[in-house]
């Protein structure tokens, strides 16, 4: 990594900014495409029920309507998914408010709905079970015939019962987290066309736009060739559109109609009917010397992951290895379960199964150094992991805990700070911090290459053919950053195609805190290329030897002065149909020698991320409201490659994580709905946020990062439920260890 | 929604004529009402009349004491509105809590009011000012104390062909002081899960000669607090009457649980707020 | 199908429209006029203004809006702040200051942003952020929007 870099760490403004700016970017929900049709879903009001019979007789009759499908409709393969148990349109029962059962396309979708209104389905009720420890009760109702534990985790290191003999204190807490939503801006749709030479063309709102044409593909029962699948502007995701059910029940609509057909969730659909963060509970039992030696850890978990497997299994892995957070403990021993309910299901959501995992261990360290009368910083120094430290995954920690140390330093400082101000007159003041670790990548044992492409255009300047989307978040213009700078151009002349699965290679799926390093690596390893198929290019047409060319700012440059743009090459290459083009790959790196092998696949993790935040809230004790006046963010994420897009990365990672601190959650009410609109879950408002919100950006390099870059996107919300929840018993003596922290559960506590 | 049809009165007279066919549903500014009408899904025919056309019933004005204001007004109006924030400074503060930025300038006075909500935010304002609602239709005019106007949640005493005309209260006069609190779940759109005014006039003995108290959020309507006015009725205003009237306030209220909030919360933050705004109103009336 | 007749002004541009009647004017800008900038993020519940538009300079959610509302009054949405190719100063601001990210709130934003420095050119914070109060936005936390809007009043932007 050379210190001399002109691109890196700059505020390099996004291009799609301006578009984004003036309602020019248009999204799946605002493409114009001829001949549009649109399909609405009827979806079931219980949480378990058998289908007894649908009658869509009157339906198919109502003006407008094209069809009016059900799962009998479907060609191919009648479910999805990582592990395939989620029905395109359920199967003779159903297993969650909100489940698609019957799609009905017209000419408008208003007629779409009046039909869907006339369709008669007639269910009969079976018992729910909603929660999982009920669910793995002996005789609980089953949510699929194999029984309700989808997924069981085990991590053990060292001698548990010998850990706790030694300790001289043992604090065993209970902490649950609740059911949030990605919440996106954007609900989830897409838009699918079956084409004249009927080949299909769907655009969706989606991570993993290669996982979805494969869906398509099964569901549809057509070679993964005649499926194209592209992704235009994409309004959030944070991981909730790691799934690909509306690109699947769009592509059967089109294929179904031989049309163009258009979805979209609306609101109440994008709550119950799609990926939301694992509601957890988590027993911890953490044994401790008197001088807070941390000696042993154990913990369970019961993650509620509803209705479908979904990503569950692989928060569940990730969860595990978090449990510990970013500390030493010599004997662990973590069980995880997964498991299903008759409730919306939970995926991929930002972080991971991290947040939870923090929210547990950062309180309970709170509330060790508490009972032990340590200083609750002191306590998290004398235990943080340092560099060649064996995590309880057998992973050996390398340099990029360096950085980890520096965030405890910063976030003491900053906690000083925060204490000195004065509380206002009637409220009470506290201060919290919280530490955090995430992992990037997708774990040992599963395939984690990202491909891309980069081409020399006629005029000299670079597309990217980039394999995975930008979910809103800058991949493009953190893509493009590191290819310029790597060939020496200014960041105008490199751009990025738009995605589209007939163009670009696979890129896997924007997700897992690994896209800064592993786009940027296959960046690097890209532009390299574009520098040899350059050179041998010029050295060929200018008749001269390889090693008398170099390369500089876009040019090749001969001895003596000569110098020739890229064009030059570029467009004679392309008009001979050959342009100059250079595969970007990267793979994340699991060397055999030093990734642990005994873990099931997900596991383990090999790079982590560190970051503390520190939190001061205001509490008015005799209304229970908690008001956070400042928070200080500190993040080591190797390097900075675009500093703007970078602290949009933690400012909205803090927004997200005060929001499940304080205000979201999408529980069941007393009329048995789910709460399902922005009217009753409550997302921070632009008067929610703290003003003064500082952000600390350190550079640890990790070492083989594109210029020494780790990951951002998940871990800016991993702290900040523990620091505020810290903060608040700081200030008024009340330890709440089930989130959301509400005035009621504070007021309460405090009378 | 494409089946609703819309009428369109561009006067009083007109608006008289459509409401002969009682099954019409009036709408202003469509911020309670257009959510509402989605959310029951409604398949049949729905027939609106849209008032916002109704000059005659946008006013602020103040007439031989007594401020009327028009049942159509914005609330963004009446936070801004220099009037009110002489002589109602509870009534712009709630109507400046409402919703929004964009919900303020389309919700109205009067259809904040008709929907009935127990936590309405300019009820328990025009309720201590003892409001007089003007209730008006194709058979005349009558006149409603506005706290007989709320008859349970979402419903009033409109009868079938009536509108809300407009609001009427007496401006207040001599040492008075009038103050408002709302407790919301978030700072920003939030509903109330408490919410309290109080008014005061003090008599030239420094205590309380007239106090009317009014909440929301804490009973099936807003409703006022006979029994905690009752306990501050002649008292000098200090923390300890305010404890008195905060415990008489319990006589008052049923407040439920339900999304936002429990009984046992909403029970005890009403007599918190109630302090903290009699003190307020207190406050006020030093510099009169 | 009960329609109306409707003038207005788009960006503007006069209009007369015969529609349904009870069409909102969200629905009426992104179908019939393709003027896709204000979106649908809540359901049509006013409760995230992703559709805020001006009418007639007040910042108000379009799907709370009946169409036959905007009879002789004046709307202005995010693809008339400037003339094609340029920024309107608030749109610039937005762009340098980073406070865009998956530009879904964006439009309402923006538009907020204008209804609030017309009436009030020099706000301090606190007004910035009750001006945006009805404008959710899942991705920047607020912050770099809050700047945003300082900066475009720091260079005053007093244009139509």
């Amino acid at each position: 990594m050379n210190a001399e870099t002109t691109l890196i760490g700059q505020p390099e403004i996004r291009k799609d900014a301006a578009a984004k700016a003036d309602g020019a970017a248009r999204y799946t929900a605002d493409l114009a495409l001829p001949n549009l049709t649109y399909a609405t879903l009827l979806r079931s009001p219980h949480h378990h029920a058998r289908i007894c019979s649908i009658d869509t007789a009157r339906a198919r009759c109502l003006p407008g309507v094209i069809a009016v499908l059900t799962a009998a409709d479907v060609p191919g393969a009648r479910t999805f998914g990582m592990i395939p148990d989620q029905p395109v349109l359920a199967i003779d029962e159903v297993r969650h408010i909100g489940e698609p059962v019957v799609l009905v396309v017209a000419a408008s979708l208003a007629a779409a709905k009046s039909a869907a209104a006339q369709v008669k389905i007639t269910y009969e009720p079976l018992p729910a079970v909603l929660e999982p420890k009920p669910a793995l009760a002996p005789g609980a109702p089953l949510v699929h015939p194999g029984g309700n534990l989808l997924a069981q985790f085990n991590v053990d290191s060292g001698d548990l019962n010998a850990g706790f003999a030694a300790a001289t204190v043992i604090l065993e807490e209970d902490f649950s987290v609740q059911r949030v939503t990605p919440g996106y801006m954007e609900t989830e749709n897409s838009l699918a066309r079956v084409n004249a030479d009927s080949s299909l063309s769907v655009w969706v709102s989606s991570q993993e736009p290669f996982i979805d044409r494969a869906c398509i593909a099964a569901v549809l029962n057509l070679p993964a060739e005649r499926i194209q699948v592209l992704s235009t502007v994409i309004g959030g995701a944070f991981g909730g559109k790691e799934d690909s059910s509306l690109a699947v029940l769009t592509a059967f609509a089109a294929w179904a109609t031989h049309g163009t057909v258009r979805i979209v969730n609306d609101r109440r659909e994008s709550f119950v009917a799609h990926p939301k963060r694992h509601p957890a509970r988590i027993h911890l039992k953490l044994g401790a010397k008197k001088d807070g030696t941390l000696v042993a850890l154990q913990g369970q978990v019961w993650m509620n992951t509803g209705a479908y497997a979904s990503y569950g299994p692989a928060v569940g892995s990730l969860l595990t290895e978090m449990v510990t957070g970013p500390y030493h403990i010599p004997n662990v021993s973590i069980e995880t379960q997964v498991v299903y309910t008759h409730t919306p299901y939970s995926g991929a959501m930002r972080g991971f199964g991290s947040p939870q995992a923090h929210f547990a261990i950062e309180s309970a360290l709170d509330m060790l150094a508490a009972r032990l009368g340590l200083d609750a910083a002191e306590l998290r120094r004398r235990n943080l992991l340092h560099q060649g430290d064996l995590l309880p995954t057998r992973v050996r920690v390398n340099e990029t805990a360096l950085g980890l140390e520096r965030c405890l330093q910063e976030a003491t400082a900053a906690r000083e700070r925060l204490r000195c101000i004065p509380a206002t007159p009637g409220k009470v003041s506290g201060v919290g911090l919280a530490l955090a670790m995430q992992s990037m990548g997708l774990g040992a044992k599963v395939p984690d290459t990202s491909s891309h492409r980069l081409e020399w255009l006629p005029d000299g300047r670079v597309l990217i053919h980039l394999g995975a989307p930008d979910l809103g978040q800058g991949l493009i213009t953190v893509a493009e950053q590191i290819t310029a700078e790597a060939l020496e151009l200014p960041f105008e002349r490199v751009l990025t195609a738009p995605f589209d699965t007939r163009d670009v290679p696979d890129g896997g799926v924007t997700c897992a805190s690994r896209m800064t390093y592993l786009v940027g690596n296959a960046m690097l390893a890209g532009a390299a290329g574009l520098k040899k198929q350059l050179l041998a290019n010029g050295a060929a047409l200018l008749q001269v030897p390889l090693d008398q060319l170099s390369y500089a700012h876009g040019e090749l440059l001969l001895p003596g002065g000569r110098h020739y743009p890229a064009s030059e090459f570029a467009s004679r290459a392309a008009e001979a149909g050959q342009p100059l083009q250079a595969e970007a790959a990267a793979t994340f790196p699991y060397p055999a020698e030093t990734t642990p092998q005994h873990l099931p696949a997900g596991m383990p993790h090999v790079k982590f991320i560190f970051a503390a935040q520190v939190a001061r809230v205001e509490v008015d004790p005799e209304l229970g409201t908690v008001t956070v006046t400042d928070l200080v963010a500190i993040h080591d994420l190797g390097k900075v490659i675009n500093r703007l897009t970078a602290e949009g990365q933690i400012e909205g990672g803090v927004s997200m994580g005060l929001g499940y601190a304080l205000y979201e959650d999408m529980n069941l009410k007393a009329n048995g709905q789910w709460v399902d609109s922005f009217t009753e879950y409550m997302l921070p408002t632009s008067r929610d946020m703290p003003t003064r919100l500082e952000l600390h950006m350190l550079e640890y390099p990790e070492a083989d990062g594109p210029f020494g870059a780790k990951g951002l996107a998940e871990i800016t919300v991993v702290p900040t439920a523990p620091a505020i929840a810290n903060a608040v018993y700081d200030a008024v003596n009340v330890r709440v260890k089930d989130l959301p922290i509400t005035p009621e559960k504070l007021y309460a506590a405090v009378q | 929604m494409s089946d609703w049809d819309v009428l369109t009165p561009q006067n009083l007279s007109e608006l008289h004529e459509m409401l002969s066919l009682p099954s019409r549903k009036l709408i202003a500014g469509g911020t309670d009402l257009i959510p509402r009408l989605h959310r029951a899904r409604i398949d049949e025919p729905v027939e609106l009349i849209d008032m916002s056309r109704l000059s005659e019933l946008h006013f602020i004005r103040e007439n031989a004491g007594q401020i009327e204001i028009g049942a159509l007004v914005a609330h963004t109006t009446l936070f801004t509105s220099p009037l009110l924030l002489q002589c109602a400074p509870a009534l712009s503060k709630a109507c400046g809590s409402i919703g929004s930025p964009q919900t303020r300038a389309r919700g109205t006075l009067g259809g904040n009011l008709v929907n009935a909500s127990p936590a309405a935010d300019s009820a328990p304002p025009l309720l201590c000012l003892n409001t007089t609602a003007l209730i008006s239709g194709p058979a005349g005019q009558r006149q409603v104390a506005l706290a007989d106007f709320f008859c349970g949640p979402g419903r009033t005493c409109l009868q079938p062909g009536e509108y809300l005309h407009s609001l009427r209260f007496a401006a207040p006069a001599g040492r008075w002081g009038m103050a408002f609190a709302k407790l919301g779940r978030r700072n920003g759109m939030a509903i109330a899960v408490v919410s309290t005014c109080v008014y005061l006039e003090l008599g030239s003995s420094g205590r309380i000669d007239t106090i009317r108290i009014a909440m929301g959020s804490v009973a099936p309507t807003p409703v006022r607090c006979p029994q905690a006015e009752a306990a501050f009725q002649g008292a000098q205003p200090a923390v300890e009457t305010f404890d008195l009237a905060a415990a008489a306030l319990i006589a008052d209220i049923s407040p439920i649980d339900d999304l936002r909030a429990s009984k046992e919360y909403r029970l005890q933050t009403a007599q918190v707020l109630l302090k903290r705004v009699l003190a307020d109103a207190a406050r006020q009336t030093e510099n009169r | 199908m009960k329609t109306l007749t409707v003038h207005f002004t788009l960006n503007d541009a006069p209009q007369t429209l015969v529609t349904a009647a009870g069409r909102t004017l969200l629905e009426v800008l992104r179908q019939d006029f393709g003027l896709t900038g204000a979106k649908d993020a809540c359901g049509g519940e006013g409760e995230c203004g992703a559709c805020t538009v001006l009418l007639d300079g007040e910042a108000v959610n379009a799907c709370l809006v009946l169409i036959g509302q905007v009879e002789g009054r004046r709307v202005l949405t995010i693809e008339g702040l400037a003339p094609a190719g340029e920024l309107h100063p608030i749109q610039a601001a937005f762009v340098a200051a980073g406070a865009i990210q998956c530009g879904f709130c964006t439009p309402g934003m923006v538009l907020a942003t204008k209804a609030l420095l017309d009436h009030t050119p020099h706000p301090d914070e606190n007004e910035i952020r009750t001006a945006l109060a009805g404008n959710l936005c899942r991705c920047t936390g607020y912050t770099k929007i809050v700047a945003a809007v300082q900066m475009a009043a720091d260079k005053g932007q007093n244009e139509r």
